[in-house]
């Protein structure tokens, strides 16, 4: 049973998240981000892999399903508190009893959660027009994988935000940062493949341990160790960003509330 | 214990101007003003846009972190205690943002009584009440993207009162709403001061503060000019008379004329339709106006009207007396 005290905390998330999701409906660039753009990437990547072996097309299943994560987290999540101040809702929201990291906590859900069709989309895109079958060699380890995925998303999105709102011209750099990540983070092919010296910058990003916690969910022979690690490296790199989040999220507030920035004029 | 005490408050924005050669301006909103609002009280805050009110507003909201002075709600001070203040207060700023536009009243609603920690057995009663109180019972299920500004406006009020506040600042609540809009609110906010809340009510119409308030400040560049019931205000101009006259294109040269008289004290002019009001403060009364007529001579005036002053009159001097 939840004990008491945690009920306000997750009615608050669930509320946000649901009101997220009911505003997502209606907005155009989101339906692109999660589900046109995926497809384009996994239409793309899957006529280049066509002659390989399924082994090879589950990775653009997944990749192109976390392409649709991170484009939705960057964003969206990261677009949003700046999307309440145009709105005129941020000074209402800064002023109640929630903390505003739980607010958002429930937004990058919604976000991350809807983003996740992306994943269908690609899925069913592979198997009813170019015909792969995938197997899923770990059904466990892959729910596991995805549950943590979605909470080290969730997590990575509380420190984009408030970065965005303290310096909106950090948000001009949206655009740039989409693609490394793709890439650093092996989305749509092994990290193996880059020069060495950019491994440090994978494994600092929790993206990267998700893609490979999925990717090794999907793969025969991979070993409970490797699961370990990917998990492992999920939570505690989750725990530290929420830590320095919370951290930001108070210095930001304190900053826009002393320079009188937390309504647009 | 006093609902809300500021004292010396002021407030400093330090803007930056230019790209190579950057310099910084610094623009006072609000300069060192102190006052008290009693439990249960309606206390109006006047002033010109520009003034300060909605700076102080926002200081007192915890929105604003003030330059130097201090200010406390309900014995809780407004910087190092804002996480008290939040759940016993309640604000609305005018105008029809702060809203989800693509949700229902009663999604906004349900929201945000949710991070104000209602319960939801609470709120299940409390909304259907809210809209009721505020007149939106029959269009709670539509989006507010449909809404006039009257109706966001009275939905800003029952999101306001969701948590049931003890404290209630209203920035400018009936800003640009029809007259009729505008009364209906004036009467909400006469009910809620029935209920013994404690309102901080800016606005800049006399009659709205004369109809509403017990007490009120008058703010001008920053400062409080003036302080006190709005009979005590308009007691401060006792001594005026005002003139009102109808003219039909009164020219630049002839304003300057009338300004010049001794005998009046201020001059300001309305434009109603094809004819202007013109309004002319002055301690002789009519016995100003053979002066003021030779000025007139040549144009098309109408009706000559002596009366006693207003709340406004009141303002209008006390504003003019600090520019």
């Amino acid at each position: 049973m939840i004990r008491k005290k945690w009920l306000p905390p997750l009615r608050i998330i669930g509320s946000a998240f649901e009101m997220t999701l009911r505003q997502n409906v209606y907005d155009s660039f989101i339906i692109f981000g999660v589900i046109v753009q995926p497809i384009i990437i996994a239409l793309l990547a899957l006529w280049m892999l066509q002659d390989q072996a399924s082994s090879q097309a589950i990775y653009v299943i997944i990749g192109s399903g976390m392409t649709g994560l991170w484009t939705s987290l960057l964003f969206i999540s990261g677009n949003s508190l700046n999307q309440e101040r145009r709105r005129g809702t941020l000074e209402t929201l800064v002023c109640l009893p929630t903390p505003l990291p739980l607010i958002i906590f429930g937004k990058n859900l919604a976000n991350v959660i809807q983003s996740m069709s992306s994943m269908i989309v690609s899925y069913s895109l592979a198997t009813l027009f170019f015909g792969l079958r995938f197997e899923i060699s770990y059904p466990w380890a892959f729910v596991i994988s995805l549950l943590l995925t979605v909470f080290s998303f969730v997590s990575f999105g509380l420190i984009i935000s408030p970065i965005f709102l303290m310096d909106p011209g950090i948000q001009g750099w949206q655009n740039a940062m989409e693609f490394p990540v793709y890439i650093l983070c092996g989305f749509l092919f092994p990290i193996a493949l880059l020069p060495g010296w950019t491994t440090p910058f994978s494994y600092i990003l929790p993206p990267y341990w998700a893609a490979r916690a999925l990717h090794s969910a999907t793969t025969k022979g991979a070993s409970l160790s490797e699961f370990a690690l990917c998990w492992g490296m999920m939570v505690l790199l989750s725990a530290l960003i929420g830590f320095i989040a919370n951290k930001l999220f108070q210095r930001v507030l304190y900053k826009v509330r002393n320079d009188g920035t937390l309504g647009l004029q | 214990m006093n609902a809300i005490e500021v004292e010396h408050l002021r407030r400093i924005y330090v803007t930056t101007i230019g790209v190579i050669r950057r310099s910084t301006k610094e623009i006072v909103a609000v300069d060192d003003i102190s006052f008290q609002i009693s439990q249960g009280e309606l206390f109006g805050l006047l002033g010109p846009n520009g003034a300060g009110k909605t700076t102080t507003i926002k200081m007192l909201t915890t929105l604003l972190i003030p330059t130097s002075g201090t200010a406390r709600v309900l014995g809780n001070d407004i910087v190092r205690d804002a996480k008290h203040i939040r759940p016993v207060i309640g604000f609305i700023f005018g105008g029809e943002r702060g809203l989800y536009w693509r949700l229902s009243a009663i999604d906004n609603l349900r929201y945000f009584s949710s991070l104000y920690h209602v319960e939801p057995e609470v709120s299940k009663k409390r909304i259907p009440y809210l809209l009721e109180l505020v007149g939106l019972k029959d269009r709670g299920n539509e989006k507010i993207e449909g809404y006039s500004r009257g109706m966001k406006q009275r939905l800003h009020i029952a999101r306001a009162l969701l948590h049931d506040p003890k404290v209630l600042f209203l920035d400018e609540p009936t800003l640009g709403l029809d007259p009729v809009g505008a009364r209906e609110i004036r009467q909400t906010i006469s009910d809620l001061q029935a209920e013994k809340k404690t309102i901080l009510l800016t606005t800049h119409y006399m009659f709205e503060a004369d109809a509403l308030c017990q007490r009120v400040a008058v703010i001008n560049h920053g400062l409080i000019v003036a302080l006190d019931s709005p009979e005590g205000l308009k007691k401060q101009v006792k001594d005026l008379s005002v003139i009102e006259l109808e003219v039909f294109g009164i020219p630049q040269r002839v304003l300057g004329q009338l300004r010049s008289i001794s005998s009046v004290d201020a001059v300001s002019i309305e434009n109603r339709d094809q004819k202007q009001l013109l309004q002319i403060h002055s301690p002789h009364g009519s016995e100003a106006l053979s002066e003021i007529m030779t000025c007139l001579k040549g144009l098309r005036v109408g009706k000559v009207a002596v009366r006693e002053p207003t709340l406004e009159d009141a303002y209008v001097r006390l504003v003019r007396d600090t520019k």
